[in-house]
C-alpha cells in the first residue's frame, strides 16, 4: 500500500503497525482522532513529505527510497537518523537488558546459561553504542560539513583534508557486524536456551528483537543507501572544486 | 541438488510478473532473482550470467526472437526452461517448452505445477545435519578459546583451507555466525570450560 498525506494516521497504523516507532520518533502522540497525515504534520510543524517518505521506506522495501530522499536537505535526515538512535540507547536496549535480566532473576536453574545470554547481549549493546557513537561524532558531523561547503562555495583546508583521507567504505562493513551479533541472539535463545519457567518472558525478549531488528535494518539502509552515496556525491563536488 | 532455486523470469508485463513473483515466494527455498522485459539488448547473456536453475519466459514478451532464444538456453541443460502460457496457447508454441505453466489457472495448481516442475532439484533440510561432529566440535573448542584459523591448523594438524571449511559447517548447523555467539553456544553445552574463556588472550 502506497501510504499518502490524506490518509488517516490511525488507518495507516493499522494497516502496519511497525510504523509506530516512526511516528514517535517524529514526536507525534498518540490520540491524533480522526485526523490525517497532512493535517496532524501541520499541526506539529512536520515536513509532510519528509515523513511520508520515511514512512513508505519503511512499509515498503521496494519503495524508491532514494529517490525521494535524496531531495531533502542532509540536516533533516540526520535529524530523524539521530532520534533513532536516541530511541535505541535509551529505550529498546534498556528494555530488551531489564527482560533479559529478569529471566536471569527468576529462574533457578541454569542460571549460568541465562547469565551467559545476558553477557552476550551486553557486548552487543556495547558494540551497536560505539558504532551509533562513531556516527554522531564523526560520520555525520562530516557530513554537515560537507553540505555547508557545498552550499557556500567555500572549503575551508581542514575539510578538504578530510574528504581526501576519510573513507566511508568500512562504514557498511560495520553495520554487518552489528547485525550478525543480532542474528546469532536470535538463534541462540530460539534453538539453544534450556528450558524455563517463563516461557512468555522468552517469547516477550523474542519479539522485541525481531522489532529491533527490522529497525535497525531499515535504519542502515537509509544509511547505506542515502546517506553513503550523498557523501560520495558531495565528496566528488568539492573534489572538483578543489 | 540445490539448496536454492533461482529463477529469472521474462515478462513484459507488470502484473504477470508481480503475479509470478508473488507465487514463486509461497515456496522455501525458490525465488526469482531477476525479472527483465525481454526488449533487453542482449538479452540471452544477461539471463545466462545469474546462473539460473530455472528460466520462466512468456514468448510474448520476447515475440518473434522466441526461436533463436529458446536454442539458446537450451544449450544448458541444467536449466529448466519454462514457458508462462495461456490455456489458448497453440500447441506449436507448447511444444517449444520442455515444461509449462498455464496462467489461467487457480493459485494452488500453479503451485502444484511449479512444485512439479522443480521435482527433487530442491534439496530437503536434512534433519541430522544439525548435530556437531567430534572433529568440529574440537574445532568449535578452538575457536571460543580465541585461536586464529592458523593457530588452530598448526595444533589440529589441518590446513587452514580445512580450517575454514569446518568452520563454515559449524555456522551453518548452529546457525550462529560470530566467535563470541558460538562462545555462548559452547558455554551452554558445556563443550569449554569458563575458566579457559576468560583466560584468553
Ligand atoms: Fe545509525
Ligand atoms: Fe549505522
Amino acid at each position: 500500500m502506497l501510504i499518502e498525506k490524506d490518509m488517516k494516521l490511525a488507518d495507516v497504523l493499522h494497516h502496519d503497525h511497525n510504523l509506530i516507532p516512526v511516528i514517535s520518533r517524529f514526536g507525534i502522540k498518540l490520540g491524533f482522532g480522526e485526523n490525517t497525515i497532512e493535517e496532524i504534520c501541520a499541526a506539529q510543524q512536520l515536513d509532510s513529505d519528509f515523513l511520508l517518505t520515511i514512512l513508505n521506506t519503511f512499509h515498503d522495501p521496494l519503495f524508491f527510497a532514494d529517490r525521494h530522499l535524496k531531495s531533502f536537505p542532509v540536516g533533516l535526515l540526520i535529524s530523524y537518523l539521530k532520534e533513532t538512535h536516541k530511541n535505541y540507547l535509551n529505550e529498546r536496549l534498556p528494555y530488551i537488558a531489564l527482560l533479559i535480566n529478569r529471566l536471569t532473576e527468576t529462574s533457578s536453574d541454569h542460571k549460568t546459561a541465562y547469565q551467559l545470554l545476558m553477557n552476550f547481549f551486553v557486548e552487543y549493546k556495547k558494540e551497536l553504542t560505539k558504532h551509533i557513537e562513531r556516527e554522531e561524532k564523526v560520520v555525520y558531523p562530516y557530513v554537515l560539513q560537507l553540505e555547508v561547503a557545498i552550499a557556500s562555495g567555500t572549503t575551508s583546508d581542514a575539510l578538504l583534508q578530510q574528504v581526501n583521507t576519510y573513507s566511508i567504505t568500512d562504514y557498511e562493513e560495520e553495520h554487518e557486524n552489528v547485525e550478525e551479533k543480532l542474528f546469532d541472539l536470535k538463534n541462540i535463545i530460539l534453538k539453544y536456551l534450556p528450558p524455563t519457567t517463563d516461557q512468555n518472558l522468552c517469547f516477550t525478549i523474542l519479539h522485541e528483537l525481531f522489532i529491533l531488528e527490522k529497525d535497525l535494518n531499515e535504519h542502515a539502509r537509509i544509511e547505506d543507501t542515502i546517506l553513503v552515496p550523498k557523501v560520495e556525491e558531495m565528496e566528488r563536488i568539492i573534489n572538483k572544486r578543489a | 541438488m540445490a539448496k536454492t532455486i533461482k529463477i529469472v523470469l521474462i515478462e513484459q508485463a507488470f502484473l504477470l510478473a508481480a503475479g509470478i513473483e508473488s507465487l514463486v515466494s509461497e515456496l522455501h527455498g525458490v525465488f526469482v532473482e531477476q525479472v527483465y522485459h525481454g526488449s533487453e539488448h542482449s538479452l540471452t547473456d544477461k539471463v545466462l550470467g545469474h546462473k539460473p536453475d530455472m528460466i520462466i519466459i512468456n514468448p510474448h514478451a520476447i515475440e518473434n526472437q522466441l526461436l533463436s532464444v529458446i536454442k539458446t538456453f537450451q544449450q544448458e541443460p541444467d536449466i529448466k526452461l519454462v514457458g508462462l502460457l495461456s490455456t489458448k496457447a497453440p500447441d506449436n508454441i507448447k511444444s517449444r517448452f520442455a515444461y509449462y505453466l498455464n496462467r489461467d489457472e487457480g493459485k494452488f495448481d500453479l503451485l502444484e505445477g511449479l512444485k512439479k516442475i522443480i521435482g527433487n532439484d530442491l534439496e530437503k533440510p536434512a534433519k541430522k545435519t544439525r548435530i556437531l561432529s567430534n572433529r568440529e566440535i574440537e574445532l568449535l573448542k578452538q575457536v571460543c578459546l580465541g585461536h586464529t584459523n592458523q593457530e588452530i591448523a598448526d595444533k589440529l594438524f589441518l590446513s587452514v583451507h580445512t580450517v575454514m571449511t569446518h568452520r563454515k559447517n559449524i555456522t551453518k548447523k548452529l546457525g550462529i555466525k560470530t566467535v563470541s555467539g558460538l562462545t555462548v553456544y559452547a558455554l551452554m553445552n558445556n563443550l569449554v570450560d569458563i575458566r579457559e574463556v576468560e583466560n584468553r588472550g
